[in-house]
């Protein structure tokens, strides 16, 4: 699961010729995260949140930045607040829209990193939420890779030991290695990550 | 980095002419830079991080005045309007978030469970996957540190305190009867199934002045807000059945709970120590209905429970056994609004009612009882900032009981009370710094019924001393109605307010998986109800003269770091307690008290066998008793207490569980106490006979499936 960090692709878009501020902006944030400088790119893009309220990308990032070093991060103090900064980050944005797939996704994430920071304690009461929040993305956009992905990943974690039939759960992954190339990014800073770690998870259903 | 900033904040900028720099240093309190703050000009891109000296310089195409926002995760965020034409080199000072996580808290006699916990000596999942603890609240509370086990009566004793002395509360509304009826020896559990609580909070003393009438110890339970999903539950039992179902709508939800035990099958099995008539049977339900609003939650919490068995018991005093033959029935309600309104004030109020009627019938006689229990609460509470809290609220008791007697010969005798309290508190909560945290309240209360005022101050201070450690102290004085035994004869004696006053000191330790915790404590008791006959009648002569005190250690030291999938902890209690009430000739220790407790609780998760494995050692040393063959009073020791319990949950699939769980694997023989016979035999010898469990050990083997739509959710929790 803490493999999740390590193979999300970052992408950095190319810069075009003629650049917005919004566009030079999160540029400079996707290089900033880029070099591995987290906290300088949250900031960034905490910054560009706070002046452009209309998008979501920047908060949005700034959840994933968190929620993906939290998967990582062995303080678990450090844990709770990046995890908590990520959650603030999102609900910003939840509040505005709640017809949005990726949000659901990034909220299943945030969860997620809660299980993994510590089973024993988070997974009886996350677990169930991760889920919701994947059936809620899914009711949104049936088709959108990291939530079909998503959704199958985290429950192959249990099947497998359980001796459950991991076919149908093999056969989503399929499905969101397929919708991955097919998938068009509304922009060019839109959600885009992830099929890496679908084809790996993809290499080990069989 | 910080020339890319600034080619790059020149590129934003080009076109503009005005710019203007601002720069300075980032430091806290104590002024020690901080590295890695974010600060920036409010509604724009221009920005900075702090470096490692905490100096920053960015520039800015803004004109003007403006704000200037200074943010990092753990110190509150700095916002000032400043002028961008005159901000150079200047220090800006951060104060650390007294809500970060690392803060200090009060924890001077309080354990807690649950997510909310910020420390939890227990997880949600213990209380069901504790050996010996068969999904009884209670039980799993035993082997907390500061209780003792009392296996012939199975409630909660604390601290040298009677069970009466410790109340029990449903999202802080008080539950007048938490315990199912029992009768001579045979122990008792808790009426509330784990399945919908998220919280527990259990405090051995010196709790806040929100709780009044408890002498020794509070348990704060608190139902989910909001449960995970629909779904239902069966449970197969070889002691009865169990169904659930959960159903979550848009802005509410509905859970019930319904089970049917009949230990028939099972006593039929296992031999018993004692002939039942009819084995114990019960039928029970619990529901709770949860809505969220904007602003807050209204919950109403019922449960309903009807219990009955019969069976005869040897009795010292008589050459045949007696036969008791009971029927309890149950209701309780409690329904509740938390929520927020206007700037940081939060109010939280509720309604409860209980009913409780039992139907005893020893040999010939009747005994019929009924109580009435109704709780108003109301409660504000006002954030005035992250240093200042204040409460205050009102609580109003009423309670309602009666009590008929009939030996179906001669004699027919009824007894009761109607008992009013009205109670007022109100508690600040200072936070001077994160180190340092102080807890005052003052808590007033008047009984109708024993027509008294009391006041009673409460007060609490935290210490921290380092990262991973900190000191608490607290004082209390508490105040308590005597139980029902004795008030039942109000119309014969005034009774007044049994009264204690606790002292406690607790040093705590804490780092990710591993908790340590130590605890000293005195209690100081007086008003305590004193009589003069051997049996409690409404012709003694009652007095409030008694007094006792109890002091003692409680250690505890959980950890989960020692080997991979293995959680382990360790309680261990040193009592010294001596009470001179009921019919006591001097002060002696009362037979509920042993002097050390040691239990060790064990789970091991073994991956490859789908399974959880757990092992409770639960010991303490003997139990006084007095022997009236000889004079001095309570002079006699029963032996150690000993009893190692043992579970296993294996996963058939994630949704389907096999569970299995036997107490008291080694069989060792335990004796609670004797009871002795009221005359002495022909000799002079006052004859005895040993209080002992019903049978030596307890076998449980169940089957639970979830039926849901996440595949990977089950009823581990419930077990």
């Amino acid at each position: 699961m803490t493999k999740i960090i390590t193979t999300i692709a970052f992408f950095i878009c190319s810069l075009l010729s003629a650049q917005t501020q919004f566009e030079q902006g999160m540029g400079k944030a996707f290089g900033l995260w880029k070099e591995g400088k987290n906290t300088e790119a949250s900031a960034m893009f905490e910054r560009i949140a706070s002046a452009e309220k209309n998008s979501y990308l920047p908060n949005y990032y700034v959840a994933l930045i968190n929620t993906t070093a939290a998967f990582t991060e062995k303080d678990k103090t450090k844990l709770d607040l990046m995890l908590t900064k990520a959650q603030d980050a999102l609900d910003i944005e939840m509040i505005k829209d709640q017809n949005n797939a990726e949000l659901y996704a990034m909220q299943a994430l945030i969860y997620t990193a809660w299980v993994v920071a510590d089973p024993m304690t988070n997974g009886q009461k996350y677990s169930a939420k991760v889920m919701e929040a994947y059936a809620k993305g899914k009711a949104i956009d049936p088709n959108n890779p990291r939530v079909v992905f998503g959704e199958a990943d985290y429950q192959l974690g249990g099947a497998k030991w359980t001796g459950v039939d991991t076919k149908p759960l093999c056969a989503q992954i399929d499905k969101a290695v397929e919708l991955f190339g097919t998938f068009k990014p509304e922009t060019s800073f839109s959600p885009k990550w992830g099929l890496e770690r679908a084809l790996e998870s993809q290499k080990n259903c069989k | 980095m910080k020339t890319i900033f600034l080619a790059l904040a020149s590129l934003f900028s080009l076109a503009l002419f005005s710019q203007n720099t601002i720069s300075g240093k980032i430091t806290n309190e104590k002024g020690k830079p901080i590295a890695g703050a974010s600060i920036y000009i409010e509604g724009t891109y221009d920005g900075a991080t702090s470096s490692g000296t905490g100096e920053f310089s960015f520039e800015t195409t803004a004109t003007g005045n403006q704000f200037l926002i200074v943010s990092f995760l753990i110190y509150d965020t700095y916002k000032q309007e400043i002028d961008v034409a005159n901000f150079k080199n200047q220090t800006v000072k951060l104060r650390e978030n007294v809500n970060a996580l690392d803060a200090v808290i009060v924890t001077a006699g309080t354990l807690e469970s649950g997510n909310k916990a910020r420390v939890s000596v227990l997880k949600p999942l213990d209380i069901v996957t504790t050996a010996g603890s068969a999904g009884n609240i209670v039980a799993a509370l035993q082997t907390l540190p500061g209780t003792q086990t009392v296996g012939e009566d199975g409630r909660l004793f604390v601290r040298g305190g009677e069970a009466s002395e410790t109340q029990t509360f449903v999202d802080g509304i008080r539950v007048a009867q938490p315990y199912g009826a029992s009768t001579n020896n045979l122990p008792t559990r808790g009426r509330f199934s784990p399945f919908l609580f998220s919280g527990i909070s259990f405090s051995t003393g010196g709790y806040s002045a929100e709780y009044g009438e408890a002498l020794s110890s509070v348990l704060l339970l608190n139902t989910q807000d909001e449960p995970d999903q629909n779904k239902t539950d069966i449970s197969f039992m070889t002691v009865g059945l169990g169904l659930g179902n959960t159903q979550k709508w848009k802005k509410s939800s509905l859970s019930v709970n319904t089970a049917y035990i009949n230990l028939a099958p099972y006593q039929a099995v296992i031999p018993q120590d004692v002939d039942w008539n009819s084995p114990y049977q019960s039928l029970s339900g619990e529901t709770v209905y949860r809505y969220h609003f904007t602003n807050g939650i209204f919950k109403l919490y019922a449960a309903f429970d009807s219990s009955k068995f019969d069976l005869n018991q040897k009795n010292i005093n008589f050459e045949d056994k007696i036969r008791t033959d009971l029927n309890n029935n149950n209701f309780y309600l409690n329904a509740s609004y938390n929520g927020t309104f206007g700037t940081g004030w939060h109010l939280i109020s509720g309604i409860s009612y209980g009913y409780n009627t039992n139907k005893v019938k020893f040999n010939e006689s009747d005994v019929d009882s009924d109580e009435n229990a109704a709780q108003l609460k109301l409660k504000l509470k006002k954030h005035f900032s992250n240093y200042f809290n204040l409460s205050f609220g009102a609580d109003y008791f009423i309670t309602k009981f009666n009590e008929n007697f009939d030996d179906n010969i001669a004699l027919k005798a009824s007894n009761g009370y109607d008992s009013n309290i009205a109670a007022f508190y109100t508690e600040g909560d200072i936070l001077f710094s994160k180190y340092l945290a102080l807890k005052v309240g003052l808590r007033l209360s008047n009984n109708s019924l024993l027509e008294e005022t009391n006041i009673a101050p409460r007060a609490s201070v935290a210490y921290k001393v380092s990262r991973s450690s900190q000191f608490s102290f607290a004082y209390g004085d508490f105040t308590q109605t005597p139980v029902v035994d004795y008030i039942k004869y109000s119309k014969y004696h005034q009774f007044e307010s049994e009264k204690a006053r606790h002292y406690i000191l607790n040093y705590q330790f804490t780092k990710p998986g591993q908790t340590f915790r130590a605890e000293g404590y005195y209690k100081d008791y007086s008003n305590l109800v004193q009589y003069d006959t051997k049996e409690i009648q409404y012709n003694s002569f009652f007095s409030n003269n008694g007094s006792g005190y109890a002091k003692g250690l409680d250690l505890f030291w959980r950890d989960s770091n020692l080997y991979k999938n293995l959680e382990y902890w360790i309680s261990y209690s040193y009592i010294d307690s001596e009470r001179d009430y009921k019919n006591f000739p001097t002060m002696a220790t009362p037979n509920f008290i042993a002097n050390h407790s040691l239990s060790i609780v064990t789970k091991y998760f073994i991956t490859d066998w789908k399974s959880q494995i757990g092992f409770t050692n639960s010991f303490s040393t003997g139990r006084p008793y007095n022997n009236p063959n000889e004079t001095k009073f309570m002079n006699g020791k029963t032996k150690s207490y000993n009893s190692l319990s043992f579970n296993w949950a294996y996963l058939l699939t994630t949704q389907k569980i096999l569970y299995f769980s036997v107490s008291n694997i080694l069989g060792s023989q335990n004796v609670y106490g004797y009871d002795y016979a009221k005359l002495p035999d022909a000799n002079g010898v006052y004859n005895r006979q040993a209080v002992t469990p019903t049978a030596d050990r307890f076998f449980f083997v169940g089957f639970f499936w979830t039926i849901s739509q996440n595949k990977n959710d089950n009823q581990l929790k419930n077990l």
